[in-house]
């Protein structure tokens, strides 16, 4: 008796909603929580919205493909977005493993072989693919970047021009008391190096510091975890290396004017 | 005369000064470029989207163009009701679909196909041939060129492919015209056809993408866009500034870097300015003394100082101008390698106000840096000056 309770109370219990999971940000934006009934419809499709239940909250990976447009997100059953779009037995794409030794291409290969209209794409082919955008900014940060250089160049070099004119008077004077030019040369060379390794320390500090500020400014704006300026030590060590050789270019051009020029005449106003 | 002296003084070291001079050109060069960067795309975007004469978009509710494959039904019924409204001048629908050019049982890629109204549609030019009538089609440039399609060919389109059968429902369709496509991305093969023609290949009857609208002179747009929303509710209406700021939000990434790089360009251009102007007057420090001891009255003496500032600044700015269009051309050639991206645009644009006020910016600071040791030199003590400069 009571199994045939149980089942009579089955039999009349409405059907269970199905499920789905909301973004964190939409869960926050609406707001959502675990529990909820939501009703949802499909943009291309009409008829009324389905009613669904929030099964939970998942928070979506960083990615940066999808920042610039940085929509919400929902996660469905495959069954209900195709009872929703009213498109059955339709897929976009699938994600297909590999046994171990397989080869990529030649299963890429076959797959485009034998259905109709299909790409198949390795993964490294597929990161290159999704990674056009990001080269072309990257492209563009280097092109910046050598402009940037190219002033930071010139800067150094004309606070190095400045510092050695303005010590012409000294320079003769050494020179006149029989300090050689290769001296001077060096000496001049070593204060510009001295100049460009502390400029490029400070710089170090100052772009940990504003990587820091334009994160937090920009996970702010997407409510992203993605990082959009990232200071490693690679990056610091090729900026001090490029600093000590424009040191050491400055220096050398700024000293070849000063131990050119004969003595007494550098002590000529 | 102390002015002229000053400006004397300024180019009598040549050298240091033309390093000066090229610093602040290319700081300049690079502030020009980011002002230039900061609005480039949206006005661009502004640009062709004005440039059809269709300055509105109806689509779908909460969708923008060609955003989802959502569709708008009753698409004549519809455009039918945009036409009788006060201020519409013109109605352009749209579908937009995939086509594949079939060859046998096999297929090329998916060519992004829109059903317009010949009569009325804002995204192609005809080049050669005519707009196309039922059964017909106008191919786009690239796609005529690499696909060796003529003007008077017949072609068979597939719009679906079976996995397992290759293409079906093919339909024959004769080439009328190639088409200038406004919104393509370099080497795009898209093609266009009469509504009627998609809506019935696809199984869409009835149905519409978008609609473009143009407006009567004189309409305003914002208020037009919220009359159609609101006897409409089914879809969503922008007008070209609306659209605009849609843009500029999903481009807020390159706004913010423009602003970051103009920002340090500034500081570097004040840094030399400053740098330069200051060493020259302190090497002045008892040339300026002496004048301040004879009676020249040290406003005269400032003045002096903040035009050298201002020399330097404007020299700068008179180089950097050139050399920042001849940078903005090769950075928007790489930008414009972005994916998805009209060839037509561009991410650099010219505009005369904001590009002169980054040019008198450079100015001012070029001023306001000649300010500072222009003023150390007036204030300095004259007694201690005079001294510092016998010893």
């Amino acid at each position: 008796m009571i199994l045939g309770l149980a089942l009579a109370a089955l039999l009349q219990a409405p059907p269970a909603l199905p499920e789905l999971l909301v973004e964190r940000r939409l869960a926050e934006a609406v707001p959502l929580s675990v529990g909820d009934t939501v009703r949802v419809r499909a943009l291309a499709a009409r008829g009324e919205p389905s009613p669904f239940i929030v099964a939970g909250v998942f928070e979506r990976e960083a990615d940066p493909n999808r920042i610039a447009r940085n929509e919400y997100e929902m996660r469905f059953h495959l069954p209900d977005v195709e009872a929703l779009t009213g498109k059955r037995d339709r897929v976009d794409r699938f994600a297909v493993v590999l046994r171990p030794g397989a080869s990529a291409d030649s299963a890429a290969r076959w797959i485009e072989g034998v259905a109709f209209g299909t790409r198949a794409y390795g993964s490294a082919e597929l990161a290159s693919q999704s990674s056009a955008t990001f080269r072309v900014i990257s492209r563009f940060h280097d092109a910046i970047g050598i402009v940037t250089i190219l002033a930071s160049a010139i800067f150094l070099l004309c606070v190095m021009v400045i510092r050695v004119d303005e010590r012409r008077r000294d320079v003769s004077v050494l020179r006149l008391i029989g300090i050689s030019r290769g001296t001077v040369f060096r000496a001049i060379v070593v204060e510009a190096i001295a100049i460009a390794v502390a400029g490029s320390a400070v710089g170090a500090v100052l772009g940990l510091v504003v990587a820091r500020l334009v994160n937090a400014y920009y996970a702010s704006v997407y409510d992203t975890t993605l990082k959009f300026a990232l200071v490693t030590p690679r990056i610091v060590v090729l900026a001090a290396l490029l600093g000590l050789a424009l040191g050491i270019a400055a220096g050398a051009l700024a000293a070849w004017r000063v131990v050119t020029v004969p003595p007494q005449k550098l002590g000529e106003r | 005369m102390i002015v002229s002296a000053s400006l004397k003084a300024l180019f009598r070291r040549r050298g240091r000064t033309a390093l000066a001079l090229s610093g602040i050109a290319i700081s300049a060069a690079l502030l020009i470029d980011m002002t230039m960067l900061a609005s480039g795309l949206t006005v661009s975007f502004g640009e062709l989207l004005g440039v059809s004469g269709y300055e509105m978009r109806v689509t779908p509710k909460g969708t923008l163009p060609f955003d989802s494959e959502a569709g708008i039904p009753n698409g004549t019924e519809v455009g039918r009701r945009l036409a009788a409204m006060p201020g519409v001048a013109k109605v352009a629908p749209v579908l937009g679909a995939q086509f594949r050019l079939a060859m046998g049982d096999s297929a090329g890629p998916p060519l992004f196909t829109m059903g317009v109204d010949p009569r009325a549609q804002f995204f192609y030019r005809v080049i050669e041939g005519r707009e196309p009538g039922p059964g017909e089609l106008v191919v786009s440039e690239p796609l005529a060129r690499d696909g060796r399609i003529s003007v008077g060919d017949s072609v068979s389109l597939a719009s679906g492919l079976d996995a397992s059968l290759g293409a079906r429902e093919t339909t024959r369709h004769r080439v009328s015209g190639v088409g200038d496509f406004l919104y393509d991305y370099a080497d795009q093969h898209s093609l266009a056809m009469p509504i009627g023609d998609v809506q019935a290949a696809t199984g869409r009857a009835g149905e519409v993408s978008l609609f473009g609208i143009a407006t009567e002179e004189g309409v305003d747009d914002d208020a037009l866009a919220r009359r159609i929303s609101a006897a409409i509710p089914e879809v969503s209406t922008y007008s070209t500034r609306e659209l605009m700021v849609e843009m500029d939000r999903r481009l807020l990434y390159f706004r913010q870097l423009a602003t970051i790089l103009g920002s340090v360009a500034m500081v570097v251009t004040a840094l030399l300015v400053a740098t330069i102007v200051t060493i020259g007057v302190r090497e002045r420090f008892g040339e300026i003394a002496t004048m301040r001891a004879i009676g020249v009255r040290g406003r005269r003496i400032l003045l002096a100082v903040v035009v050298e500032g201002l020399a330097l600044g404007g020299i700068g700015c008179l180089v950097g101008l050139p050399l920042g269009l001849w940078m903005a051309r090769r950075l928007d050639r790489i930008l414009l390698s972005f994916p998805g991206i009209p060839a037509r645009m561009t991410f650099f644009a010219w505009e005369a106000e904001r590009v002169l006020l980054a040019i008198g910016l450079v100015i001012a600071i070029g001023a306001i840096a000649g300010c500072i040791p222009g003023l150390s030199a007036v204030r300095a003590p004259l007694g201690q000056a005079l001294r510092e400069e016998a010893e």
